[in-house]
C-alpha cells in the first residue's frame, strides 16, 4: 500500500499531464457539436469583440480592393436593372395582363468578416453578427462574388463559418450550362481551388464553365456562382469527373458578407425529418394536432374578445347619443 | 514566488497577443505558421515542479486555442512539450550549474539553446500539425508546415531573446 502511494507520489506529474491531455482531446472531439463548445471559440463575446476591435481597424488596408469589387457589383446591376427595364417594357406593351411577380424567396443579414484562418485543414470565418440578427447554424454565407460557406456555429453576437475551404465542407453544384449536378470539395493547400466531384462522364464539360449552387438543399437558392472549371479531369474509379474549380471569392481579402436568413423552410426540414426517422411521425403529428387545437382555441379567444370589445363600442356609443340628445 | 508568476503572467499575454495578432497571420509559402507562443513552456527555469509547467503549458495552449478555433489542439501540444521540456533541459545544461537556472543563450551557449528551443518546437508543431490534418494521407503538406513552422518559430524565440537581452544589459548600463 505504501509502496503504491509512493508511486502515486513520485509520478504525479504523469498523471497531471494524463489529465490535461484528455481534457484537451475531449474538447477536440467534441468541438461539432455546437453550442455546448461555443464559447470556448472566437464566438465568445470577449473574444469576438476583440477581433471585432482589430478588424475595425485593419479593414482601412482592405479599402481599395473592396471598392473596385463594389464598383464591379454596381456596374452589372446596372446593366441588369436595364436590361430588367427593357424587358418590362417589352412586356407591358403585351395585351395579356401577367401575373404579379413572385417575391423574393429569400432575406439577407449583412455582416464582416472580423477573424479568419486560411491554411489550415480546417479554416473557419468569425462574422460579428449572431442568433441576435436572425442567424442560425446551417445557413448560407454569400459575398459579393460568389458562394463562401455555411453557418457552423452561433452565439448571442457572432457566428462561426464554415467556409467552402474546409476539408468537411461539402456543397452541391451544378454546371450552369448543362445541368449536371456534383458536390465541391475542398483539399489542403490552395486558398483558391476547390473541386467537384461526382459529374457523370457523359456530361458536357468544357473549360470556363460556371460552377452554381443547384437549390437542391435549402441552404442555398438555385443559381449562385461558386466558382469556374479550370481543368477538367477523371476521378480515382474512372466513373466521373474530377473538375479542378477556380472559387469566385475571394477569401484573402474577404470582409463583408451576407447570410442567407430565410431561405430553409421550417416546413421542408420537418418533412425530410419525417422520412428520415418515421418513429417521430406519430409525435410530430400529435404535436401538429395540439399545435393546430391551440391554434383554434386562440382564434376562438381572440373572437371572443373582440365581439367584446365591438359591445362596448356600440354601448359607449348608445349612451354618447344618449347624452347628445339630452 | 509572486513576482516569478506576475512574470510568467504577463509573458503569457505578450506572448499570447503578439501570436494572435501578429504571428497567426503569417503564412510562409502559403501554410507555414509559427507557434510562439511555446516560449512559455521554454522559458519554465530548471526546478519547476513539474505540475506547475504541465499547467503553465495548458493554459497558454487553451487560451490560444480560443482565440484561433482551434479546440484542444494547441492544448494537447503545449501539455506535451511541457512534459518533455524538463527532461530536455536537464540533457542540455552544463554540470555544476545553479538549481533555478532559466534557459537562455548565457545559460546554455548559443547552439545548446537554440537546440533546446528547436527540439520542442519540433514537437509542439509535430503535435498540432498532426491533430490539425489528423490523418497521414497528405504527409508532404503536414510534414512541411511541421519543419518550417519549427524552424521558424525557433528562428523568432531566438529573436525575442536576442532583443530582450539587449535591452536588459542597456538598462544595466
Amino acid at each position: 500500500m505504501r509502496a503504491l502511494i509512493n508511486f502515486i507520489i513520485h509520478n504525479k506529474h504523469w498523471f497531471v499531464f494524463l489529465l490535461l491531455e484528455v481534457i484537451s482531446l475531449v474538447f477536440l472531439f467534441s468541438h461539432n457539436g455546437y453550442q455546448k463548445s461555443v464559447y470556448f471559440t472566437t464566438a465568445n463575446d470577449v473574444v469576438g469583440s476583440t477581433y471585432n476591435v482589430i478588424s475595425g481597424i485593419t479593414s482601412y488596408l482592405h479599402l481599395q480592393e473592396e471598392n473596385h469589387d463594389l464598383e464591379a457589383t454596381n456596374e452589372q446591376l446596372r446593366k441588369e436593372v436595364y436590361e430588367m427595364r427593357q424587358q418590362l417594357k417589352a412586356m407591358q406593351q403585351d395585351s395579356v395582363k401577367r401575373l404579379p411577380a413572385l417575391p423574393l424567396k429569400y432575406d439577407v443579414v449583412s455582416a464582416q468578416v472580423v477573424n479568419m484562418t486560411l491554411h489550415k485543414a480546417n479554416n473557419l470565418i468569425t462574422i460579428n453578427k449572431g442568433e441576435a440578427d436572425g442567424i442560425r447554424p446551417e445557413m448560407g454565407v454569400v459575398c459579393s462574388r460568389g458562394v463562401v460557406g455555411i453557418v457552423y456555429m452561433t452565439s448571442s453576437h457572432y457566428s462561426i463559418v464554415m467556409p467552402l475551404l474546409n476539408v468537411n465542407s461539402k456543397i452541391s453544384c451544378r454546371l450552369r450550362n448543362s445541368e449536371y449536378f456534383g458536390s465541391l470539395i475542398w483539399q489542403r493547400g490552395n486558398a483558391d481551388i476547390a473541386y467537384v466531384t461526382s459529374v457523370p462522364r457523359h456530361a458536357p464539360v468544357q473549360k470556363k464553365d460556371i460552377v452554381e449552387t443547384n437549390g437542391y438543399s435549402d441552404i442555398f437558392p438555385p443559381g449562385l456562382p461558386i466558382g469556374v472549371v479550370q481543368k477538367i479531369g477523371d476521378s480515382p474509379d474512372g466513373m466521373s469527373y474530377f473538375l479542378r474549380v477556380k472559387l469566385f471569392a475571394n477569401f484573402s481579402t474577404l470582409r463583408e458578407v451576407s447570410v442567407i436568413t430565410n431561405y430553409s423552410s421550417p416546413e421542408r426540414r420537418m418533412l425530410e425529418d419525417l422520412t428520415e426517422n418515421p418513429v417521430k411521425q406519430d409525435s410530430v403529428l400529435i404535436s401538429q394536432e395540439k399545435q393546430k387545437q391551440a391554434e383554434l382555441e386562440k382564434a376562438e379567444k381572440m373572437k371572443a374578445e373582440k365581439e367584446k370589445a365591438e359591445k362596448e363600442k356600440v354601448e359607449i356609443e348608445n349612451i354618447a347619443n344618449t347624452d347628445t340628445v339630452r | 514566488m509572486n513576482s516569478i508568476f506576475f512574470t510568467r503572467l504577463f509573458r503569457l499575454f505578450i506572448l499570447l497577443l503578439f501570436q494572435v495578432l501578429v504571428f497567426n497571420h503569417i503564412h510562409l509559402l502559403g501554410y507555414i505558421t509559427p507557434l510562439v507562443m511555446g516560449y512559455m513552456v521554454v522559458r519554465m527555469h530548471r526546478g519547476t515542479s513539474r505540475i506547475a509547467i504541465l499547467v503553465w503549458g495548458f493554459v497558454t495552449g487553451f487560451l490560444f486555442d480560443i482565440f484561433s478555433n482551434t479546440a484542444g489542439m494547441a492544448a494537447a501540444s503545449c501539455t506535451l512539450i511541457a512534459m518533455i521540456q524538463p527532461v530536455l533541459l536537464e540533457m542540455q545544461v552544463p554540470r555544476d550549474s545553479a538549481e533555478n537556472l532559466i534557459p537562455s543563450f548565457s545559460t546554455l551557449g548559443f547552439w545548446n539553446y537554440a537546440f533546446f528551443v528547436f527540439l520542442l518546437m519540433a514537437a509542439l508543431h509535430s503535435c498540432f500539425y498532426l491533430l490539425d490534418a489528423f490523418t497521414l494521407a497528405d504527409l508532404t503538406l503536414t510534414l512541411t508546415s511541421i519543419l518550417g513552422g519549427s524552424v521558424l518559430s525557433t528562428f523568432i524565440i531566438v529573436c525575442i531573446e536576442l532583443l530582450t537581452q539587449t535591452k536588459k544589459e542597456k538598462t544595466h548600463h
